[in-house]
């Protein structure tokens, strides 16, 4: 029964993750400038891009576990993923949110139905629809075979928002790898309230956010697990009460 | 299947083509399928035109949208009885003890659906071309019809192979599967609506969104490749 205590790399992670986040808040509030055009409501771009950039990650990680479940159908890969995608709709839920609340000021709603937004949305209602599948399995074996592949075909709509909101013109500002778009943007006058990364402070703010976002993500992550293996070996526990009591005391 | 595979197995192709050889036999026998989704698709069409009705102008606004999800909709069925008659008359089975590649099984699937599902659209786009006054018959518009087609139905038989084996079946069909399609429909819609104005868009307007399906069928059709054998295995 050593699941029952937290173990030493679950308790780790969860301070270090605890820390991360007091220090990255440090840095939202008194280290990161205020912004130029949007003033303080600029601040929570670095929530919302922690976010955003930890949920793409979970979908990858989930995307890995099962991968690697067809390859060798062990139960462990099968949590991870089941993890990763549950951590990763929170993250991505955490990420509209933020984003929906910087839209109020910056585009004057709280949503509009842009391509980035719209792909967004089917990325989340793609990954919900992961618990509907697995829901309807009841065979342990088959049910982690095909959430494993419902995971890499699911990636594909990670893959086309990401080169959809490059490819597509959006009013959605692109910080990661979208110079050109953001060129583009900027020439017809699409980029006004970008946040853009005015000064090395708010570079260093983001990295800061990432990466404590990303401990974060490992912490509950580890927590998930357990949580995974305590409730199988809970269940097993339960049968063998069962079969004994139907076999009668002894 | 001891010896060395390649050697014993049915060439790839011509596995692939009986496959859609015999769906197509099905269907010229009993035509149920494409029966059950033009009469479905005609009954949504004129169900989105009397929830529009009022504005005339806006019903021709949302055409193209409208046509995709009339597409997707009606493709939801076709699929559901691709699959479901595989599954009733238990010729899954047989052609899973058959000497022949999964992958094979994938496209072949792939293919038949995809046909039954342009017929449709051959229809559809009358329909839509008559009622809406769009010029849906120019030839880059039915290329975009065919290329989205075929990434929807791609990531479709791998879904609907996996849905029609768990306890929900049908039902859990559309819920995965369109938001699964919905990034592809969404470059395709783009795409179209570019050519319904009078004047052609040039290459460089359409471009990106027409890039994006080609990229999502590439994407759909490897996954399926490579995972479908996962799929069918019991």
């Amino acid at each position: 029964m050593e699941l029952t205590r937290l173990n030493r790399t679950v308790r780790n992670l969860n301070w270090a993750a605890f820390i991360a986040l007091i220090i990255a808040l440090g840095f939202v509030f008194f280290f990161a400038p205020v912004e130029r055009t949007m003033g303080n409501v600029q601040r929570i771009f670095y929530f919302h891009v922690g976010s955003a950039w930890v949920g793409a990650v979970a979908f990858f990680v989930a995307l890995l576990g099962g991968v690697f479940y067809l390859r060798q159908p062990d139960r462990k890969w099968d949590t991870v993923s089941l993890a990763s995608v549950e951590i990763g709709l929170v993250f991505l839920s955490m990420a509209i949110a933020a984003g929906s609340i910087w839209g109020r000021p910056a585009w004057n709603t709280w949503w509009t139905w842009t391509p980035r937004l719209t792909l967004v949305t089917i990325a989340w209602l793609t990954y919900a629809a992961y618990f509907m599948l697995r829901g309807a399995i009841e065979d342990e074996e088959r049910r982690g075979r095909f959430a494993a592949v419902y995971t890499i075909a699911a990636f594909v709509t990670i893959i086309m928002s990401y080169l959809s909101v490059r490819i597509l013109r959006d009013i959605h500002p692109t910080v990661f790898g979208g110079t050109l778009e953001s060129a583009q943007g900027a020439a017809e006058g699409l980029q006004d309230f970008a946040p853009g990364l005015e000064s090395a402070r708010m570079g260093i703010t983001l990295t800061v956010c990432v990466i404590a976002f990303s401990l974060l993500y490992a912490a509950w992550l580890a927590n998930r697990i357990r949580l995974q293996q305590m409730m199988e070996e809970a269940n097993r526990l339960k049968m063998r009460v069962a079969t004994r009591l139907q076999g009668g005391h002894e | 299947m001891n010896k060395s595979s390649s050697s014993d197995m049915t060439p790839f192709w011509t596995a692939v083509w009986s496959i859609v050889w015999k769906d197509l036999q099905i269907e010229k026998h009993t035509r149920q399928t494409l029966s059950v989704m033009i009469m479905f698709s005609l009954v949504t069409v004129v169900m989105f035109n009397f929830a529009l009705e009022a504005r005339l102008d806006a019903a021709r606004n949302v055409a193209t949208g409208l046509l995709w999800a009339t597409i997707l909709l009606a493709g939801t069925l076709g699929l559901n009885r691709g699959m479901a008659l595989e599954r009733e008359n238990q010729t899954i089975d047989a052609i899973l003890i058959a000497p022949i590649s999964r992958s094979a099984i994938f496209l072949g699937k792939v293919i038949g659906i995809t046909i039954f599902s342009l017929m449709l659209e051959a229809v559809l786009v009358v329909v839509f071309i008559i009622f809406f006054n769009k010029p849906l018959w120019r030839p880059p518009v039915l290329i975009v019809l065919v290329l989205g087609t075929i990434g929807y139905v791609a990531a479709g038989v791998l879904v609907t192979s996996m849905t029609i084996q768990t306890r929900t079946r049908e039902v859990l069909l559309p819920v995965l599967l369109l938001p699964l399609s919905l990034p592809l429909v969404l470059a395709a819609a783009t795409a179209v609506a570019s050519y319904m104005f009078p004047q052609l868009p040039t290459w460089g307007e359409v471009q990106s969104p027409i890039l994006l399906v080609i990229i999502y069928d590439i994407l759909m059709l490897t996954a399926g490749f490579l995972t479908y054998h996962y799929v069918v295995e019991s």
